[in-house]
This record gives structure tokens, C-alpha cells and sequence, in this order.
């Protein structure tokens, strides 16, 4: 009875098998994302970092975490920084939870970052992954969205004048900027509406649109034909051509079948048999292993510093300097020189060179000493954009003048 | 292939129990339960037997919260000090002391922090008591806590706080409102007061600005009107019950208390000694009110008040603007005034006053009262400097009566008006005249220029 009720569930041979190393892959509708069979070299920590995982982790933790806070929170002023102290005060592991979400959305932030710039350097944007770097970067951006709106609902001191902010900065864009800040904070200034759709775009509008995003990103990654290998390896074996090309007339030619191609991928990128392992238990190990140093590091992190927390919101009293989210900082420094050509046009031409990456890029190298120039360019612009953030973060006091840091009263912090 | 992996996962795991258990074991211990169980140790002293005491002490701890809708907050004070309502608990260590002398103003309808500041939804000591960064109302000291009793009680007597009474009297007469605003009448030269209680909380900062506004804030254009500590205090309790907290209609409608002296001030700025004599002593077109309260009940007199010709009929008596409160004082004074009071109410300068008078004194009570002194001068003489105008200074009134006419006179006050300059090139002068329409009402400004028309020196003719 027992035996049939498990048969039933857990379809394949057990997992001391071979056989039934590849059928719990390919029988579980959560693990067949992965191939059965994974290289050896794309395991090691050096290859990936596994930023990808972690990033996908703390969008986990995100998720959990937010949905435990949401049982706690009413989107509406005062009310929302009332129940911030509730959590703070007397509900039962309020502030782990606030400061997990927290602290969580911050290392996203800087995870997704890391993940951008391992995958540059790897080159893996190349040919035949192009259109998952554009998802990629796509990603990135929600990621920065979700950690915006998210940012206001404390209903602080902090949050709303750093939305303040966000949202000038958003209308100093040219022709839809006045637009999009109207249709994002439902007025002209912040209050009420705003703090409402700021809550349902971060609950419920991004959280949808990332996960769709999640997954086309990974599923991209198998059609793609796996993970790149490492830049200075050997060159990538193409799929080797189809025997007879499917006609593509408008009439139905040829079988269903006939789509998939004949073998399954990691045969076709995995020559020599000892080059790989199966992914059970060799890379799920692995994946779990990221998956508790991550929530390891989020709980450490949570117990170690409170989410901060400032006064109620006063729109009748604006803190001087009011600055941004600290990751917004750069685009706020740059907004302070001129904010039309410094402020709007560059991060917006940047973030188009961004998107169209694959596309411009037309060297096929992904060896770094073949791309010396993209690789310096690249660290030249993310060294600026660091370089401007902490201007921002530590460098400006009142007025956004310049101050130094260990100068007395600086108003440094974001 | 042999694999590290799998012990880092051990390892990882390991960790990862290890911070969670710390997580819940700080969120199940809070300093507050260790509070309520020596609270309950204390109360069990006093039962008679062990399975009592057992019951008492095993009691669950739970936070305490007092919901207050009125008052648009959560007082969660009482998870720790739990004996506040208990009299058992007089003398007993804090937190765990008995509030004396609160019957009035229950704990159930009140909370704490109304009065005593501090974060009520807190329940870690240092937060609580808003010692922390980012809470701007830290517990009152102990000697300024009745301060708070002007929040509600914003005009008349507060039995118990002569500080507060004699702060307001002289925020008035100082011309404060010239330059400070509050409660929408005001100047806006100085910040805007209404909420000063509630952003400035610091009364040693407070008593120190009102002893010498530079002292504490360098660049204030504030002149030092030489208070004595005494007056300075009287201020500094006048500034901290301004917190502009929002009421609902339970606490708001307690603005006036009926005392006995609030009874007597009325009696005072009414001048019913012009006509009533107390014991003998006063005016005789009234009847003497000495034993009043005795001839008449409570309520006769109440109604005497609001209509004297329907409860008494033929009686001269006007019928005068007053609220339930003050006919309240004014009956409780009429119960214990004595002779002595009327010859007090006499040598303080009561006297008949014809109607034109009564609009003149009426008139100098709201130039003080809107704040006019601040910029014209104690009596309307002028004085104070304003760069760049026509002479250098606001102008005296004095012999307003001459230049204009009332009409023109009444026009300025309504629209404002801005000074000629002395030196175009000049930067403008820093005082204007600010449109006072929708803030002085008609009857104010009317009497405003009946004073200033008396200001005219007597015998002086036309300049012209």
C-alpha cells in the first residue's frame, strides 16, 4: 500500500541508479529545468560565483519574507509607519522578518550587479545567448524598481523624502518624465494615492512580472545550450547541423518530433564522458549549499542590524540633504551637475547600451585578452557610476554641497 | 568522485538552525516579560496562601496596550508599569508605583503619553521612554509633566498650574502673536508656534531661549524682552502644552475648567462690579450677590445668564456670550466672593465704562492680543527698527486720528500694506503690514480704531 502510494508520486528508479539519477531529473517538474548530466567545470565556485542562484534565493527570501510582512501592514498613512513600530514592538519575530526583507533587498541589489558583470566578463552574452542578456538586464531593472517602491512603505521620514527625490528625478526625464511621475504617485506630490500604488506595484504588479521574467531567464539558459563555458577554454561546440533542415512553408511538413533536436544537450556539449557528473546529488548539493549560505548570511545579517526606521513622514518638513535610495545616488549626483544631459540623457543612453549589448558587440571572442577594449570600457563606466554613489552617499551635506565625511555634522548616509 | 560539498551543506545547515534558534529565542524572551513576572512576584506577596501565590505568580504575561482613538495612538506603557491603577502598589519600586490623584483623567480614556511623552506603541525601556534617535518625544522631566494639561485646556485657570495660566497671559500681552503665529493669527516673521510643544521638547532649550534668544539660537532676530527664570518657566510651560495634537471632541470640549479663579477673572473682564456689589462693596444698579447662590439654585442662575429677562422679568441685566463652562466659574466664584474681592476687583481699576469706552479698552486689549505691540510699540508709540522705510521705523498710531480717516484706517488692517521705501536702491524693508482680513474679525477691528482714534493726545488740535 505504502510502496504504491510512494510509486506514485516518485515515479522513477531510485536514485543509487544511474537510470534513476536522470529520472529524478526528468520526472519532477521543479528539477527538470536542469539537465541530468552538468559539466564538472561549471560547478566550481570560480566559474559563476553562483551569482545567478544567489540572486535567485534572495528573490526567494524576498517572496517569503514579504508575504509574512504583508499580514502585518495596511497601505495607508499614518497607519503604515504604525504598523512598522507594531512589528518592531509586539508581533512575534516582527523585526527578523523586516530586517530579513530588508537586508535581503539590499544584497539583491548588489547580487544582480555582481551577476551582471561575471556574465560581461565571461562574455556570455554572445552568440547564441543574446536575447537572455536583454532578459538579464530587464531583470536588473525590476530588481531596482522593486527595491524603489518598496522603499517608500515605512512611511518615514527617510522613505518619503528619498522617494521625493526618486520620483523629481523620474520627472526631469524629457517628454513622459511629468507623465510617469503623475501616473506613479496618482497626484503631483506624495501621499496617500502614492503610498497605495507604490504597495500594489511591489506586491503584486513587479512580483508577477518578475517571476515571469525569472523564468523565461532560465529556461533561456538550457535552450540556450547550458551555462557558457569558461572564456579562456576551448571554443563551444555548435549544434551540429540537422541532416534534413525542416522546410519552414506554411503547410505542415513535417512531424512535431522533428522540432526537438535529436539528442539531448549536454550530449551534444559534453564530448567526453568524464567532463561530466549527474546533477543529482553533485549539482543540487552544490545549489543547496548557496541556498543556505545565502539565508545564512540574510539571518546573520537580520540579527546582527536593525532595519532602520526615522521618524513619520512630514511633508511639512524636508531633511537637508534629502537623497535617494543609495543606489540611485550616482543618477542623483549626476542630476545635481545638469539635469537634462548629465541627469537624464547618459544613464538613459547608458541603459540602451545596456540592453543592446549583443547586439553592437560584433567581435565572436569571449577571451578576455580579444576584448581588451570592452572589458576596459566597461569597468571604466562602473568604476564611475561607484565613484558618483559615494559621492553621494558620503560626500554631500546640506544643500548638496560637498562635505567630508569626518567632518563634524556631516549629513552623510542614505 | 568523493565530495566536500557535502559537508559544506552539513555545515551550512548547521548554521543556519543556529541563527534561527537565536532569532527565536531573543523574539521569545522580550524585557517586558521579565517585568510582568516580577510584577507578579510583587503582588503575590500580599496573598494569603501558597496555591494563591502559585496562581498569582504563574498568571501569563501579555503586552498590555490602551487603545485611544481620540487621542490617535496606542499607550502599550502599562506592560510594564502594571500597578499604575492598582492602589495596593503606593510605594511600590518603578515601574510597578501607583499614579496617585489621576481619578480624573483614567488611564482608560487618557493612555500615558498624553501627558507624560514618550513612544507608547514601544515596549523596549529605552524606546518607550524616547531616549532613542528618530522619536522627538521623550518623557517630560517630572516638573514640566503638567505642562501638557494646556493641550486640552487651553484657555482660563488649570487648578494646579498657575505657570501655565500666567505663560499665556504673557505670550499675549508681549505682542508674541506680531511675529509668531499661532493657531492660524499671527505675523510670520518668527516660526510658526502651533506646534512648538511638539517639535522643540526641550525645556531646558526653551527656558535658556526665553532667558536670551541668541544664547541658544545665534542668528534669532528675537529681541531679549528680559524675562526673569520665573516668567521664563511660565513660557516654557506655555510653549510645551502648543503640541497641536489632533483630539477628538471627548478631550477638546474640556478647554475651560470651572474654577473658582477662572470665575473670578470672568467676573473681572466682564466689570460686573460696575453695577453688582458684593457684601456692599461695589455698584448699586444690580442687587448685592453676596448669598446668591444661596437665594437662587445652581440652575436658576444658569438660566439667569444665558436670558436675565425671561428668569427675572424687568431686569436690566444684558444678556452676555457665555459659554456653559464660564457661567459654571462664574456661579462657583459668586459662591464664596466676599467684600474683600469686590474691593480688590476695585482697586484693580474696574470701573462703569460707557459703551465708546468699553470699545476703546476693548480695542487695546486686541491691538495686544493680535500682536500689534510687536511691531507698534507698547501704547501704539512706535519704535521698532525697519530698515529702508520712510523714517526707519514702524510708525507710531498715535496721531493716526489725523493723517486718516477711519474708513482708510480699517482698509490697512484688512489689506496690508507694504512701506514706501526710503532709498529705492535699498533692499526692501524687512516688516510690512500683513493683511489681517478673515483673522481680525469686524467687531475687533472696529474697536481696534476706536483705540487708536483715543490714542490722540487730549487737547492737541488738528496739526493741521
Amino acid at each position: 500500500m505504502l510502496k504504491s502510494i510512494l510509486r506514485s508520486i516518485f515515479r522513477g528508479d531510485p536514485p543509487s541508479t544511474q537510470k534513476g539519477r536522470s529520472e529524478l531529473v526528468f520526472y519532477n517538474l521543479w528539477l527538470h529545468i536542469h539537465p541530468a548530466k552538468v559539466r564538472k567545470e561549471h560547478l566550481k565556485l570560480r566559474h559563476t560565483g553562483y551569482l545567478g542562484f544567489v540572486s535567485f534565493f534572495l528573490l526567494l527570501i524576498l517572496g517569503a519574507t514579504g508575504l509574512a510582512l504583508m499580514f502585518y501592514y495596511h497601505p495607508y498613512p499614518p497607519r503604515a509607519y504604525q504598523d512598522m513600530k507594531d512589528l518592531q514592538f509586539v508581533v512575534f519575530l516582527g523585526p527578523f522578518l523586516r530586517n530579513m526583507h530588508r537586508w535581503a533587498a539590499q544584497l539583491l541589489v548588489v547580487a544582480v550587479f555582481l551577476h551582471l558583470c561575471r556574465v560581461f566578463y565571461a562574455g556570455a552574452y554572445k552568440e547564441p545567448r543574446q536575447f537572455n542578456w536583454v532578459v538579464g538586464v530587464l531583470l536588473l531593472f525590476l530588481v531596482l524598481t522593486l527595491s524603489f517602491t518598496g522603499y517608500l512603505l515605512p512611511w518615514d521620514q527617510k522613505a518619503f523624502w528619498a522617494i521625493t527625490v526618486g520620483t523629481n528625478i523620474v520627472a526631469s526625464a524629457p517628454l513622459v518624465g511629468p507623465v510617469v511621475k503623475v501616473l506613479l504617485l496618482g497626484g503631483h506630490s506624495l501621499g496617500i494615492q502614492a503610498l497605495l500604488r507604490f504597495y500594489v506595484l511591489h506586491v503584486a504588479v513587479l512580483p508577477g512580472l518578475a517571476a515571469a521574467l525569472v523564468m523565461v531567464h532560465l529556461w533561456r539558459i538550457r535552450k540556450d545550450g547550458g551555462l557558457a563555458p569558461s572564456p579562456s577554454g576551448p571554443r563551444e561546440p555548435s549544434a551540429p547541423p540537422r541532416e534534413t533542415p525542416i522546410p519552414s512553408s506554411p503547410e505542415k511538413s513535417y512531424g512535431l518530433m522533428g522540432i526537438v533536436t535529436g539528442k539531448p544537450t549536454f550530449e551534444v556539449l559534453v564530448p567526453e564522458e568524464e567532463e561530466a557528473v549527474f546533477s543529482y546529488p553533485y549539482a543540487f548539493l552544490r545549489e543547496g549549499a548557496a541556498f543556505l549560505a545565502t539565508s545564512a548570511a540574510v539571518m546573520a545579517l537580520a540579527l546582527l542590524y536593525n532595519a532602520p526606521l526615522s521618524e513619520v513622514a512630514d511633508p511639512s518638513k524636508t531633511p537637508n540633504p534629502a537623497k535617494a535610495p543609495w543606489y540611485f545616488l550616482g543618477v542623483q549626483e549626476l542630476v545635481s551637475h545638469s539635469p537634462a544631459l548629465s541627469g537624464i540623457l547618459l544613464p538613459s543612453l547608458l541603459v540602451l547600451a545596456l540592453l543592446f549589448l549583443p547586439y553592437y558587440d560584433g567581435n565572436p571572442s569571449r577571451r578576455p585578452r580579444d576584448r581588451v577594449l570592452a572589458l576596459s570600457l566597461f569597468a571604466l563606466v562602473v568604476l564611475s557610476y561607484l565613484v558618483l554613489l559615494l559621492i553621494g552617499l558620503y560626500f554631500r551635506g546640506a544643500g548638496w554641497a560637498w562635505v567630508w565625511p569626518w567632518a563634524k555634522g556631516a549629513g552623510g548616509g542614505a | 568522485m568523493r565530495d566536500r560539498a557535502r559537508l559544506v551543506f552539513f555545515l551550512l545547515s548547521l548554521a543556519n538552525m543556529v541563527l534561527l534558534g537565536l532569532a527565536l529565542a531573543r523574539a521569545a524572551r522580550p524585557g517586558w516579560a521579565a517585568y510582568q513576572r516580577s510584577y507578579h512576584r510583587l503582588e503575590a506577596q500580599s496573598e494569603p496562601n501558597a496555591a494563591a501565590k502559585a496562581a498569582v505568580e504563574g498568571a501569563p504575561v501579555a503586552i498590555a496596550q490602551i487603545i485611544l482613538p481620540g487621542l490617535q495612538r496606542v499607550d502599550r506603557c502599562t506592560t510594564c508599569h502594571q500597578g499604575v491603577e492598582n492602589p495596593a502598589m503606593k510605594g511600590a519600586p518603578e515601574p510597578f508605583s501607583y499614579h496617585p490623584d489621576i481619578s480624573r483623567h483614567p488611564p482608560s480614556r487618557f493612555g500615558c503619553t498624553i501627558c507624560h511623552g514618550g513612544q507608547g506603541l514601544a515596549t523596549d525601556l529605552a524606546a518607550a521612554h524616547g531616549r532613542v534617535a528618530h522619536w522627538h518625544q521623550p518623557l517630560l522631566p517630572r516638573e514640566y509633566v503638567r505642562a501638557s494639561c494646556g493641550q486640552c485646556h487651553t484657555k482660563g485657570d488649570v487648578p494646579g498650574v498657575p505657570e501655565l495660566a500666567e505663560g499665556r497671559r504673557l505670550f499675549d500681552t508681549h505682542g508674541c502673536r506680531g511675529c509668531h503665529r499661532l493657531r492660524g493669527v499671527g505675523g510670520t516673521i518668527g516660526p510658526d508656534l502651533s506646534r512648538e510643544g511638539a517639535t522643540r521638547r526641550d525645556p531646558a532649550w526653551l527656558e535658556r531661549h526665553f532667558l536670551d534668544p541668541r544664547a541658544v539660537s545665534p542668528n534669532s532676530v528675537m529681541p531679549n524682552f528680559h524675562f526673569t527664570p520665573g516668567q521664563a518657566k511660565d513660557l516654557t510651560y506655555y510653549m510645551l502644552s502648543l503640541t497641536g495634537e489632533e483630539m477628538s471632541n471627548y478631550y477638546t470640549s474640556e478647554s475651560v475648567i470651572p474654577s473658582i479663579p477662572y470665575g473670578r477673572e470672568l467676573f473681572a473682564r466682564k466689570n460686573c462690579i460696575t453695577c453688582h456689589s458684593i457684601g456692599g462693596v461695589g455698584g448699586k444698579s444690580g442687587p448685592d450677590l453676596e448669598g446668591v447662590t444661596r437665594r437662587h439654585s445652581a440652575r436658576w442662575l444658569d438660566e439667569h445668564f444665558v436670558n436675565p429677562t425671561l428668569v427675572s422679568p424687568g431686569s436690566t441685566m444684558p444678556a452676555y456670550d457665555l459659554t456653559s463652562d464660564e457661567r459654571t466659574a462664574l456661579i462657583r466664584f459668586m459662591a464664596v466672593a466676599t467684600d474683600k474681592d469686590a474691593e480688590a476687583l476695585l482697586a484693580g481699576g474696574a470701573k462703569a465704562l460707557t459703551p465708546e469706552e468699553a470699545a476703546v479698552e476693548a480695542g487695546a486689549r486686541a491691538f495686544v492680543h493680535y500682536g500689534c505691540v510687536g511691531c507698534h510699540g507698547q501704547g501704539a508709540a512706535g519704535g521698532v527698527a525697519n530698515p529702508n522705510s520712510q523714517g526707519g521705523q514702524v510708525p507710531s498710531l498715535i496721531h493716526v486720528a489725523d493723517d486718516y480717516k477711519k474708513s482708510e484706517v480699517m482698509a490697512i488692517i484688512r489689506d496690508g500694506k507694504t512701506p514706501p521705501l526710503a532709498d529705492p536702491a535699498m533692499p526692501a524693508p524687512p516688516l510690512t503690514m500683513p493683511s489681517w482680513k478673515g483673522t481680525v474679525n469686524e467687531e475687533d477691528l472696529h474697536n481696534i480704531v476706536e483705540y487708536l482714534w483715543s490714542l490722540k493726545p487730549r487737547g492737541e488740535g488738528s496739526r493741521w
